[in-house]
């Protein structure tokens, strides 16, 4: 303890020798750390950059992508309108038939109403009598056929609205007819000199099917009009022996896990499907058609309906001779 | 010697005093553990008033403030590096160290250094300590670096001067305790060396604050 009570000038050296040491290690490793921060700060500038950039990338497609649905839900739209300008020829013709029932029953009841007033001058009552039966027949007549009128108008409201997404039970084979019928007059309104011969055959046992009217409807409508636009093309192409077909058919099937299904089909025998056309069909904007004549959306469209209601939509063609399309839909299907 | 004493006695405490008071005008402004660093000065300043009011009021070895101290400013310097690192796994051991330091302390007061003694062992530790705990915040701003300069960054300058001053802490009460402090008349140069530094870490600290404090302008 003795070198304690004593402190030398060679202590107080290496003490500030100490010191220096320390000074210069510290300064060296601050100079050291800012030197590896640098680096590492220019790496995270690069990545920050790189991230806005990313950033910018993503808003840009975004809004791309929000541009793109718009357009969707407006082409879906135009598509949607473009089958009711189809229908509205059809759907006039539909209804010029009952409103011509409506018109000349009532000229008959006007007639008859006359004669009636002049029978009661002469108390003719038993003519009267059948006077007034032929008047109650005739005002039913006008009613039913204001029903058939009515339901058209209803159909083609139904058509053009908002689909309501609701599944409702409804015979399939009505509205296949139905459709069947209103495409084939819009197509001839569109073209006087067009003629097709149109063949139903509907399985009766198939019953209610649970859908969304207004999609099947669609559907069913774009491959009817797509079948008469095939045989129309053809007729123009080849001889005067070629006899336009469209049919249209429905069966019932059982499928492999046991569930009913309806199998409802689309027949044309017009110029069948390309092969290198065929993968492409269900593409949204894939046409064939002329420019200007198809959106391209119809049968993209279709497919997605079909799909969303658990079912198939399947081609079969041979090219020159038919295309057939497909749809199978589950019956009981919630 | 006893002149130069005095300045580096008034650089000391004025060092002091205008940090805690620049620290509590920018308490608000500052994030948390800016605000800890503040009630640190505070402390420092208050017990350093003790201490002084003990040797010349009570004219009693001042001794007794350190060992109460040391153990306080470890712990307020623990929750500075959690809120800075912000690591939960290393926050159990640094709390850990917080109460080995202040078991240490108790050991040392019994055994080694009493109340009448300066605990220059503890301090030793300390410094130690948070040599340690500052090279670990160095780690952790190279790990997250950002867009600002870095001599804009408050937690680099409150890394350097804790890393400065404890590194010569250890150094200064190593020698201190090896050499000098039997001594009826020991060399002063050494504790204006400790006063001159206390003075620049409190300087450090409040430049810390008000870079904190400042508006922080974001690059776009």
């Amino acid at each position: 303890m003795v070198y304690l009570n004593t402190i030398q000038s060679s202590d107080i050296i290496v003490f500030f020798f100490a010191g220096l040491m320390t000074i210069i290690l510290l300064f060296g490793f601050i100079l050291y750390f800012l030197f590896t921060y640098r680096h590492k700060q220019r790496d995270f500038n690069l990545l920050q950059l790189q991230k806005d950039e990313i950033d910018t990338q993503k808003h840009l497609l975004e809004n791309t992508l929000n541009d793109l649905k718009l357009t969707q839900t407006q082409l879906i739209h135009s598509e949607k309108m473009a089958s009711l300008g189809e229908l509205t020829a059809g759907i006039a013709h539909e209804i010029q038939n009952p409103l011509n029932f409506v018109n000349n029953f009532s000229d008959v009841n006007i007639e008859l109403l006359n004669e009636m007033i002049t029978a009661l001058d002469n108390q003719n009552y038993s003519e009267i009598k059948i006077m007034l039966n032929d008047v109650l027949m005739n005002e039913t007549k006008i009613n039913d056929h204001g029903k058939r009128a009515d339901g058209i108008i209803k159909s083609m409201l139904q058509h053009s609205r908002k689909s309501s997404g609701i599944k409702e039970p409804i015979n399939i084979n009505t509205l296949a007819d139905e459709y069947m019928r209103l495409a084939y007059h819009g197509f001839r309104a569109k073209d006087k000199s067009f003629n097709a011969k149109t063949e139903t055959d509907f399985d009766d046992s198939v019953g209610p099917v649970n859908v969304v009217p207004q999609d099947i409807g669609r559907v069913i409508l774009n491959l009817i009009t797509n079948a008469f636009y095939a045989v129309s093309e053809k007729k123009k192409s080849t001889s005067e022996s070629y006899e336009p077909i469209v049919s249209i058919n429905t069966r019932k099937k059982i499928a492999p896990g046991g569930k009913p299904t309806v199998i409802l089909s689309v027949r044309d025998n017009g110029n069948g499907i390309p092969k290198e056309a065929i993968d492409k069909i269900f593409q949204p904007f894939f046409t064939t058609k002329p420019s200007g004549q198809g959106t391209g959306l119809g049968l993209s469209l279709s497919y997605d309906i079909v799909k969303a209601h658990g079912g198939d939509l399947k081609v079969s063609t041979k090219e020159g001779e038919y295309a057939e399309f497909i749809i199978t839909l589950p019956i009981q299907n919630g | 010697m006893g002149i130069q004493a005095d300045v580096f006695d008034v650089f000391y405490y004025c060092s002091l005093l205008i940090s805690a008071a620049a620290g509590c005008a920018y308490y608000k402004k500052t994030d948390l553990p800016y605000k800890w660093l503040t009630t640190l000065m505070i402390l420092t300043l208050v017990s350093e008033l003790i201490a002084k009011y003990i040797a010349f009021g009570i004219e009693i070895s001042n001794s007794v403030v350190y060992h109460i101290f040391t153990p306080i400013e470890y712990t307020i310097y623990v929750i500075i590096f959690i809120n800075f690192i912000q690591n939960n796994k290393l926050n159990i051991l640094l709390w850990t160290s917080a109460l080995l330091l202040l078991l240490f302390e108790i050991g040392n007061t019994i055994f080694f250094q009493p109340l009448q003694e300066t605990n220059t062992n503890t301090m030793i530790a300390e410094s130690t300590l948070l040599v340690i705990l500052s090279l670990r915040l160095f780690l952790k701003i190279r790990a997250t670096p950002s867009q600002q300069n870095i001599l804009k960054r408050g937690d680099f300058w409150f890394a350097s001067a804790v890393l400065c001053y404890y590194a010569f802490n250890i150094l200064i009460w190593g020698f201190h305790s090896m050499k000098v402090y039997l001594l009826d008349n020991p060399p002063q140069i050494i504790y204006n060396v400790n006063m001159l530094l206390s003075g620049f870490l409190y300087i450090t600290f409040i430049t810390a604050i008000i870079l904190n404090g400042m508006p922080k302008h974001q690059t776009p």
